[in-house]
């Protein structure tokens, strides 16, 4: 409660003091910390990105620069079912971000507000997200292959054997369940960074007057998170969106037909197998076009009193 | 005096530029393979001995990415001066950026089985195969006995197929091994079908496009795929069970009595015999339902074509040395280095293969003598193999029909293959 | 908590379990103990795999780009969170976007620059690509950990008259620890398990990762090899995590705003 007031009255007295001049030298500083930055994301991704949207209009293969074609690639998109298939599997995927987010954060309260071994738990969490997604997809094809170890248990429990990966309705959710807990480490890390924000008095302050714990959660610590939960959920949408080939291609293939292909996976597949990268190209722009759409939304919503 | 010095000192310089020493690279999956380990080395100390003071560099290439990474370094005129590719779609994906071979290697192209593979629709070659792949049966003789077939007496027809896939259904047993996670099964399966199936003028006009999935030949195939799932001759599970190598692994181990297996490289004769015991393995080609005009019923053929090969790259600074490469990699006495520590078929007519005392091997050699026929899935392009891969899944699990899935399969050919 | 720990460290136990394995006891048996536990693979890797050269340049080109990383990105977050100057969304709009490029569409164009800078097969290239790959989650990262602080602290530092540079040298820099640490372990482990741009990039002199994915085989039947070549590039982060655990948690503790 402190900080919000004298945040305000120091506020107040620095707008009076600046200059004009000041003001001009502070942006021309501000800009001078952002240009290294600016160049390098200049150079390396937004003049390729303008670069392969130029690509993607023509019918480019590897080995030809092809010829300008407009907008055949997006038309094919349009009418291609595995293309439409991958979207609607992308929206599953997205519907999976909020537990994606929240499972992380409130591990990461639980460390940070104390509980015994957190130093254990803080090692070990990260683990799997240091090992290769090969390595994470040849135990999980195995253990829940039809006669695998995980029909083995529920059988031996009186319950029926699934088909988990090679059943269109099961693939995708068990693929999602390990793809999360493989990544929640990186989760818990990040939360724990932000946590550190989070004024220690104004926790204690709250436990003084008697609140209770979850009323504490809600309404002093995850308040004052908010540029991190807003940080994480935009980053986790990009994430399930732009990598989680590795998974996919060791776990599933992206089948049973497509019931694991995620635009990624097929943007993969037409650069590479297929030899198509001007369609590839074009698969890329209009994902990267959705999920542009989807974090502005993300970012429109959460930082409705934001300074950002 | 010293500028004389210098002059001449520099033209020694200039003169013995042509000279420097030249690196040729070659990019290969599997160069830390243990069992290639050989072949790379001979292959290398060959070369550097044609060539003292120039070196040959194999680079190892991760396969997940590796036609992401060879189509990129194409388009970009970089990349290695040689390079290896899977024979069909892959390869044939990739001539754009090769030269033809054909009048580079006359001599060694005479000697080379399993061309097909490798040809452009220009009909010239743009890759030497090194080593041959094709498609058998591969049975469990314990698992015959234990089910009251005669181990000996293996299915020459699909009546006999069909009476052997019964007996195993009785006791319970899949009889077929069924790994179609990555949709490879239904790839070897489409040629296995084939095989006897399709006349020699319809395989042609697949390789054309102009033979369709909706046509009754493939269509058949597709049907048979369907039926031979619903009347049990496989095991549960097959759309999330991994081909290489779960797959044989669990063959070996007695999960079935038959499985598609290969010539080459994994999966084959080699591997089987050592892991069941030569007495407990057997082979046989793969009858069909139908029976051709122009194909001999009861005695199948085997669907063969060229497996992986080299080709060089046209962007190369050292062209002729590149293609030096290739042939020293395709050359007798270096590929039968290969052939003896992994097991694979080789292209190369003439590498000696009498001296390996395997009676599968012998069986499948003579074979390949009178018996060859295209490998049907090496002969589509690599949007219909893709496309296959998920209307097979689909087929499975019961998501969707014959019709349905031929027409899906249609629109794709249509694509990549048109029709003036 | 405990449940989802084990479930944690089963991997590892995998890992290294099935390094210690020949292939044909792994497919035969991946999930068992192994019986005769062998170092051939390991041997084999770093030897003929020339894992050990590998190791050098992933080393020197994570360093790299790590420290790169950390110190742009923190101007820029501290630029974007906490000061005033024309077009600060637009900048901000354009580094977060950049975040969502898929990175297939930009190989061909990449190449290319890569090649006209004549970058292809240095460390330098590598270390810069990485950093600009990177730098997008990085720079949103710092910003949305600077605007959660509270702002009176930078400006009382400005008020009494330190230059910017200053201000963010002395105050958001040690301010900024725990995020900075975070996003280094993060950076760390993002360069160090990359492949695709690093296999693009150095085409002869290769990096860890790029020579371990290759040791998989064309048809993923060597994964015992592969996986000593996992525990082989796993250990440095495994142990340097574990090491910096305490430097970590104190550095929280020091960076913790007093409010």
């Amino acid at each position: 409660m402190t900080a919000k007031t004298t945040s305000q009255s120091t506020q107040g007295v620095v707008t009076r003091f600046r200059s004009r001049k000041s003001r001009r030298t502070e942006a021309r500083v501000a800009l001078l910390f952002l240009l290294p930055a600016v160049l390098l994301v200049l150079v390396f991704r937004i003049i390729p990105l303008f670069w392969g949207f130029g690509i993607s209009l023509t019918s480019a293969t590897s080995t030809s620069a092809g010829e300008f074609i407009g907008a055949g690639n997006y038309l094919r998109a349009l009418d291609d079912p595995n293309f439409r298939s991958s979207i609607a599997n992308a929206g599953v995927v997205l519907l999976s971000v909020p537990i994606f987010v929240t499972i992380p954060m409130l591990l990461a309260i639980l460390i940070d507000q104390g509980v015994p071994g957190r130093a254990f738990f803080r090692s070990v969490y990260f683990f799997p997200v240091v090992l290769s997604s090969v390595i994470i997809g040849s135990i999980f094809s195995v253990a829940l292959s039809f006669n695998g170890s995980f029909n083995a248990l529920l059988k031996s429990l009186g319950l029926p054997a699934v088909d988990w990966l090679g059943r269109s309705a099961t693939a995708l959710p068990v693929t999602l369940t390990i793809q999360s807990w493989s990544t929640f480490g990186m989760g818990v890390l990040i939360f724990l960074a932000g946590l550190s924000t989070v004024p220690k008095d104004m926790v204690e302050a709250a436990r003084l007057e008697g609140a209770k714990m979850w009323q504490v959660w809600w309404h002093v610590i995850i308040p004052e998170l908010r540029p991190i939960i807003e940080f994480s959920t935009v980053i986790t949408t990009i994430g399930l969106l732009t990598s989680m080939f590795g998974l996919i291609y060791v776990l599933t293939g992206g089948g049973p037909g497509t019931a694991t292909t995620v635009p990624e996976y097929l943007i993969w597949s037409a650069q590479g197998r297929l030899n198509q990268p001007a369609y590839a190209a074009a698969l890329s722009i209009i994902l990267f076009v959705m999920t542009s759409i989807l974090a502005w939304l993300q970012i429109r919503i959460m930082s409705r009193n934001a300074n950002l | 005096m010293h500028k004389l010095k210098m002059a001449a000192a520099l033209a020694a310089m200039l003169a013995a530029t042509p000279a420097l020493a030249k690196e040729i690279t070659v990019w290969d999956v599997n160069v830390d393979e243990p069992s290639h380990a050989t072949y790379y080395d001979h292959a290398k100390a060959a070369f550097e001995k044609a060539h003292p003071g120039d070196t040959l560099t194999f680079l190892s290439q991760p396969d997940a990415e590796y036609y992401t990474l060879l189509g990129t370094a194409l388009a970009s005129k970089t990349g290695p001066d040689v390079i290896w590719a899977n024979g069909g779609a892959q390869a044939k994906n990739l001539v754009g950026g090769l030269i033809p071979l054909d009048d580079k290697l006359p001599d060694l192209i005479a000697k080379l089985v399993g061309k097909s593979a490798f040809t452009a629709p220009d009909g010239k070659l743009y890759f030497i195969p090194t080593t041959l792949q094709g498609h058998v049966v591969y049975y469990n003789k314990k698992l015959f006995k234990d089910v009251g077939l005669d181990p000996n007496k293996p299915p020459t027809t699909w009546a006999e197929v069909t009476k052997m896939c019964d007996a195993f259904k009785a006791k319970k047993l899949a009889c077929f091994m069924m790994a179609n996670k990555e949709g490879y099964e239904a790839e070897f399966f489409l040629s296995e079908m084939a095989n006897q199936s399709l006349t020699s003028q319809q395989q042609a006009d697949w390789l054309a496009g102009k033979l369709h999935w909706s046509d009754a030949p493939i269509k058949a195939i597709l049907q048979t795929w369907v039926d031979t799932s619903k009347a049990g001759w496989y095991q549960e599970g097959g759309n999330s069970q991994t081909m290489f190598m779960d797959e044989f692994t669990l063959f070996s181990q007695g999960g079935a009595g038959n499985v598609w297996g290969l010539l080459s490289n994994v999966a084959h004769w080699k591997v089987f015999e050592k892991d069941m015991g030569v007495d407990n393995v057997g082979v046989y080609p793969m009858p069909s339902p139908t029976v051709a005009a122009d194909q001999h019923a009861g005695a199948p053929g085997v669907p063969l074509d060229g497996g992986v090969g080299y080709g060089v790259n046209k962007d190369s600074p050292n062209i002729d040395l590149a293609v030096d490469a290739v042939k020293i990699l395709a050359s007798p006495d270096v590929l039968a280095n290969l052939v003896n520590d992994s097991g694979v078929v080789p292209a190369n007519t003439l590498v000696d293969t009498s001296g390996i005392d395997s009676p599968g091997l012998k069986q499948i050699m003579g074979w390949l003598a009178n018996r060859a026929v295209p490998t049907t899935h090496a002969n589509s392009s690599a949007a219909e193999l893709d496309e296959w891969h998920h209307q097979s899944q689909l087929l499975l699990n019961g998501d969707t029909t014959v019709d349905a899935a031929a027409a899906a399969l249609d629109k794709v050919q249509a694509q990549v293959k048109p029709q003036k | 908590m405990g449940l989802l720990a084990l479930s944690c460290l089963y991997p590892i136990f995998f890992a290294v379990n099935n390094a210690l394995k020949t292939r044909h006891d792994y497919l035969l048996d991946r999930f068992g103990l192994v019986q005769n536990p062998t170092f051939d693979n390991f041997v084999q890797a770093w030897t003929r795999s020339h894992l050990d050269q590998y190791f050098v340049n992933s080393v020197i080109a994570t360093l790299g780009a790590v420290l790169l990383l950390t110190v742009v990105s923190s101007l820029a977050g501290f630029a974007l969170a906490a000061l005033r100057f024309p077009y600060r969304r637009f900048f901000f709009i354009v580094i977060l976007s950049s975040l969502m490029i898929p990175v297939q569409v930009v190989l061909v164009p990449y190449m290319r620059t890569m090649l006209a800078l004549n970058m292809i097969n240095t460390h330098v290239g590598l270390i810069l690509s990485y950093t600009a790959f990177f730098l997008p989650f990085s720079v949103y990262m710092m910003t949305a950990f600077y605007s959660g602080l509270p702002r009176e602290l930078i400006e009382a530092a400005r008020i009494d008259g330190a230059k910017l540079l200053q201000v963010w040298w002395h105050v958001m820099v040690p301010l900024g620890m725990p995020a900075l640490v975070t996003l280094g372990i993060i950076n760390t482990l993002n360069c160090w398990n990359d492949i695709l741009i690093a296999l693009l990039t150095m085409q002869r002199n290769r990096t860890l990762m790029v020579g371990i994915s290759a040791l998989k085989g064309e048809y993923s039947d060597q994964i015992p090899l592969f996986t000593a070549g996992i525990v082989i590039a796993a250990a440095p982060i495994v142990v340097l995590y574990v090491i910096f655990q305490r430097r970590i948690v104190s550095g929280i503790a020091v960076g913790a705003v007093k409010g």
